[in-house]
């Protein structure tokens, strides 16, 4: 009761403070809590449900009510969205298919709707055909296809309403993101950063699908929509003009990567959106030197906070100046209110692909915090605070070792410490709760040529398990699910798994965290302290997302099974022992040993009482 | 764990390169037994007839490998051991000639809508490295060579940094 009451507050206090540039419709439905209207739960990316209905002393009675499946084998990422209408949305990998399945009638399908797509675009598809999932506002549905095509659905019906060319695969574009509404806009990046894409971000008006501004990652600063007058990096004016060409060799910017096929979200009172941007073209450094010197390669690996009407850049922050592996910077932004040293500051927290926690005031880009989660990264021994840079460590960087050289031991792997996988945060706890990846990598570049449409990679991996930095971990463990302190920058617990933790985090104010793994286990787990409370294994590896929602006063949890994406093609066979040649035993999991391909929806509830 | 397409100077063992162009365009023309009696021609041995001493390989060995690692495992898995997105080649000596192998990298194949294997047939570093793709599945699949990256028969083992300061800390830690 005293919960309900304190929600009303919230929301109207939220409803108050929001300004028109919001999509109201979405902000109305991210308000009521029985609602999982966004990919990320809300516009700030929390992927928190103040929903308590499952909570830590009934969770173990969770059971799964009804399965559905996709008829698509391919990793299923994303997950999906309710809007109270009583139907359940949910989208597959290549061919796209989308689906509205009736929650009163076991998922019954209420319309169907399965583009025709060139499958042409299937070959610069880097990481397995996944897809992100879907965007809703105002009874429409939004999905990136594919092969670059940016569509409306009618959510009653499943009607095309207008659909948008966003990219061309012959250059190597696809898309994988999920698309975000903010506003009468509807936002959308690109993939392609393995072969040699420019990368970009592109509004479309909601109404009509037509493109009102697009922003590029690299080039003139015209493009970038940047104003080194007005747009600061580490709370100053960027100063420098055209930094986005002149940080590269040649034309080089051109075929710049800092594609931002990640997640997108929005502060409603600042009105501004973030994102991150990809790995900088080939993932050979010694290709981007400016007169053989190390250089920036801006703006990728970049956090971008753009005006969502104009695209102009308010803010940015270089994560990873000259990449030399594939720290591709797209995690996701959460937005989260903190406190530092007795002041109230609007945060950007960030469990980054290169292994460091981040926390930068979102007003301005500052960076606050930059500590390592992953105890084993070694890339970088830290971040200097006052210029925003790594500290880079010699001894791993892959252009100082030189091409044709196989610089070993290096952590996190290109996979990152963390990929694509959305954190959870619980303003409750103040924590942000994770799947992470516990691999590293040898890498050795090599000279690339480039051809549009063909991939522009210049590097060979090789991936092996993280060393163990205690004897309490897991042995051959692959992946941990962690809950961290963004304000101190400390790990506050972890749970190991076998493999990388490659699903979306859930946290409730049922005092659970909820993530699945590449087995195909969903696990609930005790906010507090990790503790495993209950565990269901679904038909396959699971890559996506958990989502929660209400209706008809009963709370659900759903999760989309289906292994693949780069962990599938990466750990499917399992990694070699890097202890083998010292004569250790191994025990390196192969995934194939536990799940299988296909694509099934499992919706959870407690049984009626 | 990707791939690429590379240039053509970075290509090791080019002195064979020749013989291979004229395989390629029997290839091309889809004449695939011709180019098969032509890679016997050769000397089937040359090509398939890979060695093994002490987990080291020779030269063209290791050329496959590497060609393997940078273009075929971002799609079939870390040493030919297949991923969730397409299938082992661990069976490869069993289920295709080198010129069958041969024919499908070039041509690609469309196993069912939705997965597909793109043609490398405009690919030179690809199609110049075929024979010795093959010779390091092979290698693979017959249980002769363990996974990882091989190191090259008479070579110094001098390209893996950091791999001597990694052995020195174990043996300090323990």
């Amino acid at each position: 009761m005293l919960r309900e009451f304190s929600y009303a507050i919230a929301a109207i206090g939220l409803a108050v403070s929001a300004q028109a540039h919001a999509n109201e419709n979405l902000l109305e439905l991210q308000e009521n809590p029985e609602y999982w209207s966004t990919q990320l739960g809300n516009y700030q990316g929390n992927r928190f449900s103040k929903l308590d209905q499952i909570n830590r002393d009934n969770v173990d009675e969770l059971s799964a009510q009804w399965q559905f499946s996709t008829g698509v084998l391919r990793g299923h990422e994303g997950g999906p969205l309710y809007v109270g209408d009583g139907k359940l949305y949910i989208h597959t990998p290549f061919p796209n298919k989308v689906f509205a399945l009736d929650l009163e009638d076991n998922g019954r399908v209420v319309w169907s709707y399965e583009p025709d797509q060139d499958s042409r675009v299937i070959p610069v598809m880097c990481c397995d055909t996944v897809n992100r999932g879907l965007a809703y506002a105002d009874g429409r549905l939004f999905i990136g296809q594919a092969d670059n095509t940016l569509v409306a659905l009618d959510s009653e019906d499943g009607e095309v309403l207008w659909e948008a060319e966003n990219g061309d695969h012959t250059k190597g574009e696809s898309n994988t993101m999920s698309p975000l509404v903010v506003g009468d806009k509807v936002i959308m990046g690109i993939s392609g950063g393995e072969f040699g894409v420019r990368g970009h971000l592109t509004a479309y008006n909601v109404e009509t699908g037509e493109r009102e501004w697009r922003a590029y990652s690299n080039g003139p600063d015209e493009d970038v929509k940047l104003d080194p007058e007005e747009t600061l990096m580490m709370g100053e004016p960027v100063g420098e003009e055209d930094l986005g060409e002149t940080t590269w060799p040649d034309e080089e910017w051109e075929r710049g990567g800092g594609a931002p096929w990640g997640w997108v979200t929005y502060d409603p009172e600042l009105d501004l959106i973030y994102y991150g941007t990809g790995n900088p073209g080939t993932w050979n450094p010694d290709q981007r030197t400016v007169d053989g010197e190390p250089a920036d390669n801006k703006w990728a690996i970049t956090v971008f906070a753009r005006d969502p009407d104009t695209g102009e850049a308010k803010w940015v922050y270089q994560k990873v100046p000259f990449d030399e592996w594939d720290y591709d910077g797209v995690n996701e932004n959460q937005l989260i209110d903190v406190e530092i040293d007795g002041e109230q500051r609007k945060g950007l927290a960030i469990i980054d692909r290169t292994g460091f926690g981040f926390l930068l005031d979102r007003e301005n880009g500052e960076l606050l915090v930059a500590e390592k989660f992953a105890e084993e990264t070694n890339w970088a021994d830290s971040y200097d605070m006052e210029t925003g840079r790594p500290n880079v460590n010699e001894e791993y960087s892959t252009w100082r070792q030189g091409v044709d050289v196989n610089t070993t031991d290096i952590c996190p792997t290109a996979m990152g410490a963390k990929n694509m996988q959305p954190s959870a945060y619980s303003p409750e706890t103040g924590l942000i709760y994770a799947g992470i990846n516990r691999i590293c990598m040898d890498y050795e570049p090599y000279e690339v040529d480039y051809t549009a449409g063909q991939p522009y990679v210049g590097a060979t991996l090789n991936m092996k398990p993280a060393p163990l930095q205690d004897e309490n971990g897991m042995e051959g463990r692959m992946g941990s699910f962690i809950a961290w302190d963004p304000v101190k920058g400390e790990k506050v617990w972890e749970v190991d798994e076998r493999f990388a933790v490659w699903s979306g985090a859930l946290a409730t104010a049922g005092d659970l965290a909820f993530y699945g793994t590449l087995e195909g286990h969903l696990k609930a787990v005790d906010i507090e302290t990790g503790e495993e409370l209950w565990s269901f294994k679904t038909p396959s590896g699971i890559i996506g997302n958990v989502n929660t929602f209400q209706h008809e006063g009963k709370q659900y949890i759903a999760v989309l099974s289906g292994v693949g994406g780069w962990a599938g093609i990466g750990l499917a066979a399992g990694l070699e022992d890097p202890e083998e040649g010292l004569g250790a035993v191994g025990a390196f999991s192969a995934l194939e040993d536990y799940t299988e391909l296909g694509g099934v929806l499992t919706v959870f509830t407690l049984p009626d009482a | 764990m990707f791939s690429t397409k590379a240039s053509l100077t970075k290509m090791r063992g080019a002195g064979y390169s020749g013989v291979r162009w004229l395989v390629w365009s029997f290839v091309f023309t889809g004449l695939m037994f011709a180019a098969s009696s032509v890679v016997a021609g050769e000397d089937d041995d040359d090509i398939t007839d890979y060695t093994v001493e002490d987990g080291k390989v020779d030269q063209a060995t290791f050329d496959g490998y590497e060609a393997y690692t940078r273009v075929c495992q971002s799609c079939h898995g870390p040493d030919g051991l297949g991923s969730s997105f397409a299938p082992s080649l661990m069976d490869i000596s069993q289920s295709r000639t080198l010129g069958e192998f041969a024919a499908t990298v070039a041509n690609g194949q469309e196993i069912q809508p939705g997965q597909v294997m793109p043609s490398f047939a405009d690919d030179e570093y690809v199609m110049n490295n075929v024979n010795n793709i093959y010779r390091y599945l092979t290698a693979r699949a017959e249980g002769d060579l363990g996974r990882g990256r091989p190191d090259v028969i008479g070579e110094e083992q001098g390209d893996d940094k950091n791999k001597e300061e990694e052995e020195s800390d174990n043996g300090s830690e323990e």
